[in-house]
């Protein structure tokens, strides 16, 4: 997979659902059009929450993958508008 | 806002589990852009006073356990937080404040209004409601 580009990363590990869109969300509102923000969470639901969110909204999921090094998932959305 | 998706959440009983997937819910559905209204009612009400806040006077079982174990953002933190996110409002029923002799001020400051049914079914027009 090509290199993304990240602006902002928040690290939600340790926090449930929905701890981790919830955290997403508000960092997403507070970002400017064209950045791209990457959730870390240890949130089993997160996978499949996040991009469904994304879907809903509008944005764009530029990676969705479960970290190499530990149990947890690496989501990262561009803010289209 | 009026052409949102709506949602509306009546919250009945006072069990935690309960009141805790309500507004798990009701808070990501408004964090997604839906208008989310609740309605509160009953026994719940008892616990959005801010004096079984403070004491944390909950009634829970097995999930509501590792909840306060676990240290997780309770329903009144999510609903908090929620407002801040998108559209969504609490209102606390007249006649659990009215029979119970509760004011105001005796509840948790993100109640917005004490309102009665008929309200709430204006409010809730045209929306889906769930009662918990």
């Amino acid at each position: 997979m090509a290199e993304v580009h990240i602006d902002k990363t928040v690290d939600t590990r340790g926090s449930y659902c929905p701890g981790p869109l919830m955290e997403l969300i508000k960092t997403v509102k507070a970002a400017s059009v064209g950045q791209v923000i990457e959730v870390l969470s240890s949130d089993q639901g997160s996978a499949k929450d996040i991009p469904e969110w994304v879907k809903k909204v509008g944005h764009e999921l530029v990676l969705n993958e479960k970290a190499q090094d530990g149990d947890y998932w690496k989501i990262a959305v561009k803010k289209v508008k | 806002m009026s052409n949102a998706p709506k949602l509306s959440i009546v919250l009945m009983s006072p069990d935690m589990e309960k009141l805790h997937a309500g507004a798990l819910m009701g808070s990501v559905a408004a964090a997604s852009g839906m208008e989310v209204n609740f309605f509160v009612t009953m026994e719940a009400l008892r616990m959005f006073l801010k004096e079984t806040v403070e004491k944390q006077d909950f009634k829970v079982s097995g999930v509501g356990e590792k909840l306060l174990e676990k240290k997780v953002d309770l329903f009144y933190k999510m609903l908090e937080d929620a407002k801040d996110l998108g559209n969504l409002k609490v209102y606390a029923c007249s006649l659990v404040v009215d029979v119970m002799g509760w004011e105001k001020e005796d509840m948790l400051d993100l109640i917005d209004d004490i309102i009665g049914v008929t309200a709430f079914f204006g409010i809730a027009e045209g929306s889906q409601i769930m009662v918990i």
